[in-house]
């Protein structure tokens, strides 16, 4: 399945010409997980990733389901 | 090791050793735990009985990266309570490097005096008299004290709030490039320095006379170790210099815990138009600067420079809690409009989270539309030039409230929230009940712990243990001039343990984990609590406004779920 996955933070900075508007899509298998998506964008997990759908953070084992755009930015700790 | 007295009364300087009680202590710690044994809780936070007590904190002044915050505390007049109010800028590096432990504003000057708190590059201190800056604003001011003192001289100010005595007045801090963009925004400590008779404090930074580091050999070595983990760590080494804390805007809309629309809503309309990537670019677009060294002896840059159409500087340090409070509170998804409204409170003096909550309670009781920027722009104008409204405003959400007789104002003991709606994010939410403090979300912010996997933001059980051992370990570390940025590195097992290295060396100790954060939070947290609890504040002070508990929050339509019982267990000591 094709997911619409947006970037914020420094995560953005590896695909050129990347849009905030559009965000980035990517073939997914179905069923596959917050861990996929991310080894698919070639994001590792020590840049302090976070995946967001439909309001909730997720965690590594979160199936990423279709037709939900996905956020995906940095762990921040405050302001 | 000494403090400064000016007797603002008397018109009398006083330079006096650290006494034995106060030994060890800096920044934070120091100006509680001064205020809870000099000031009667139960005073008149703008009569002449509060104290002014600036101090840096126990690293500020030494080699170590980072550490230039300056602790600002007194009774406030905005919560009733103690306060300590930290700021970034020059000032607290400088300060440090004249072995200067604390300035302590004591008295009040004759209505209508005016005066600078002078301090030069050998520690001397003398109070000139300022009446020719009478009501300007601090951009002009700060200007003018670089003239006459040279570039190098750092300043903290009051502007036309201060001096008007409001209750959100901020004391404003310049910054490496002499601009007042910093603040000590909370609790309307500018209203006490205004109140005393103190325009500003400006201290020479080529001070040579910093305290001796007790053991250099170990401080270097320690140094050495947290700053390489403050480079490498992905927020400070990376993120921070990217886009600031303004990278916060995605993932609070991504979780719906964005209060807007004064806390009507969790995720605003358009929030990617005020998004910290949406500012990055059109900074980058007009020519500013994404990046920028806010701080002395900062390796962090989160600062930003914000400029217009034509490339013009507009304001500097746009950060996500005055993005949120002026742009999505207001429901103002336009970033020139926040810009410019940042700029105006800084040059105005008074907090941008306390006056864009009241902007928004204001709003909210149907005076100007949500989302209309150039009212929101008139209206906080009126507060320099002195209008009964502007008055109001200045005085913050509380007064806002009883002016339009309006019940939803988003506070805990008269101070603002911060950017993280307790409905949605119920940690920050027992943190904003009952931070001694008021409504704070430096107080112990849950956040990072959300956005790292290890707490559900709407999870109600364990919060209030979290909140309780956050308070403890922000309240150490506001003691050690430590910015917080980077100090979330040392939130790792290794750099954590080098910060006590590096501190124990400066004070020639060692200290271990039940010593730091441990011990060295919870006595500053008691010595808070004891002072609110002389002052008249009791457990039931330390409570949510009414609908947080009533009123669901979209999109997770969830209330605060914390029980009063619960709230009443979080300082267990």
């Amino acid at each position: 399945m094709r997911i619409t996955a947006k970037l914020y933070g420094t995560l953005s900075h590896r695909f050129p010409g990347y849009q905030h508007a559009r965000g980035i899509e990517v073939e997914i298998p179905d069923g596959a997980t917050v861990k996929d998506l991310l080894a698919l964008l070639e994001i590792s997990e020590s840049k302090g990733a976070v995946v967001a759908m439909e309001g909730r953070i997720l965690k590594g084992d979160d199936t990423i389901r279709r037709g939900v755009p996905v956020h995906v930015f940095n762990a921040i700790h405050g302001g | 090791m000494k403090f400064i007295k000016a007797n603002m009364s008397k018109k009398t300087i006083g330079v006096e050793d650290v006494p034995q009680e106060y030994a060890g202590l800096g920044g934070r710690g120091l100006t509680s735990i001064m205020i809870n044994e000099e000031v009667p809780p139960k005073c008149d936070p703008l009569g002449p009985d509060n104290k002014l007590i600036i101090a840096p904190g126990l690293l500020s002044g030494t080699p170590l990266p980072n550490t230039s915050r300056i602790s600002i505390g007194a009774k406030s007049p905005l919560t009733g309570t103690i306060k300590e109010s930290n700021a970034g800028g020059t000032v607290s590096a400088a300060l440090g490097r004249l072995g200067i432990t604390a300035l302590v504003i004591e008295g009040q000057a004759p209505e209508g005096e005016l005066s600078t708190l002078r301090i030069d590059k050998t520690g001397n201190a003398s109070l000139i008299p300022a009446q020719d800056y009478k009501g300007m604003r601090t951009y002009k001011f700060v200007e003018k004290m670089l003239e006459v003192y040279g570039k190098k001289t750092s300043v903290l100010c009051i502007g036309p709030a201060g001096e008007y005595r409001l209750t959100a007045a901020s004391i404003q801090s310049s910054d490496m490039d002499g601009r007042p963009c910093r603040a000590a925004g909370r609790g309307g400590l500018g209203a006490v320095m205004g109140a005393t008779g103190l325009k500003a404090v400006v201290v020479d930074q080529g001070g040579k006379s910093a305290d001796a580091i007790v053991d250099p050999k170990a401080f270097k070595e320690a140094a050495k170790t947290l700053t390489k983990a403050v480079k490498e760590h992905p927020e400070p080494g990376h993120l921070m210099p990217t886009l600031g804390t303004a990278a916060l805007v995605a993932p609070l809309n991504s979780m719906g815990a964005f209060p807007c629309y004064n806390a009507r809503k969790g995720v605003m309309d358009g929030w990617e138009q005020i998004s910290g990537e949406a500012m990055a670019e059109l900074i980058q677009k007009r020519g500013g600067k994404t990046t920028h060294m806010g701080c002395a002896q900062c390796i962090i840059h989160c600062s930003n420079e914000f400029v217009d159409k034509e490339g013009k500087y507009v304001t500097g340090a746009l950060e996500y809690e005055t993005i949120w409070a002026m742009g999505g509170m207001t429901g103002i998804a336009d970033l020139d409009a926040i810009a410019r409204l940042d700029f105006l409170c800084d040059d105005i003096g008074v907090d941008t989270m306390s006056t864009g909550v009241a902007v928004a309670v204001a709003m909210d009781a149907g005076y100007k539309e949500f989302g209309d920027g150039a009212a929101a722009i008139e209206m906080v104008e009126e507060i320099a030039t002195g209008t009964e409204f502007g008055k109001i405003l200045g005085n913050g959400p509380a007064a806002i409230g009883r002016h339009f007789n309006h019940s939803r104002v988003p506070m805990v003991k008269g101070q603002g929230i911060a950017g993280y709606d307790p409905r949605a994010m119920l940690g920050n939410g027992v943190t904003f009940a009952t931070s001694p403090m008021g409504a704070d979300h430096t107080a112990g912010n849950v956040i990072g712990l959300c956005l790292q996997g290890k707490l559900d933001p709407l999870q109600a059980e364990g919060v209030v243990e979290i909140s309780r051992n956050l308070q403890i370990a922000i309240a150490a570390f506001d003691c050690t001039g430590h910015c917080f940025m980077a100090t979330v590195a040392a939130f790792d097992p290794e750099p954590g343990e080098a910060f006590r290295k590096v501190l124990g060396a400066k004070l020639g100790t060692h200290l271990g984990p039940e010593d730091f954060p441990g011990a060295m939070g919870v006595r500053v947290l008691k010595a808070e609590r004891e002072f609110n609890r002389k002052a008249g504040f009791t457990n039931q002070d330390d409570r949510l406004p009414k609908f947080f508990y009533e009123e669901p929050l979209p999109p997770h339509n969830t209330v605060f779920a914390i029980s009063d019982e619960e709230l009443d267990s979080t300082f267990d000591f």
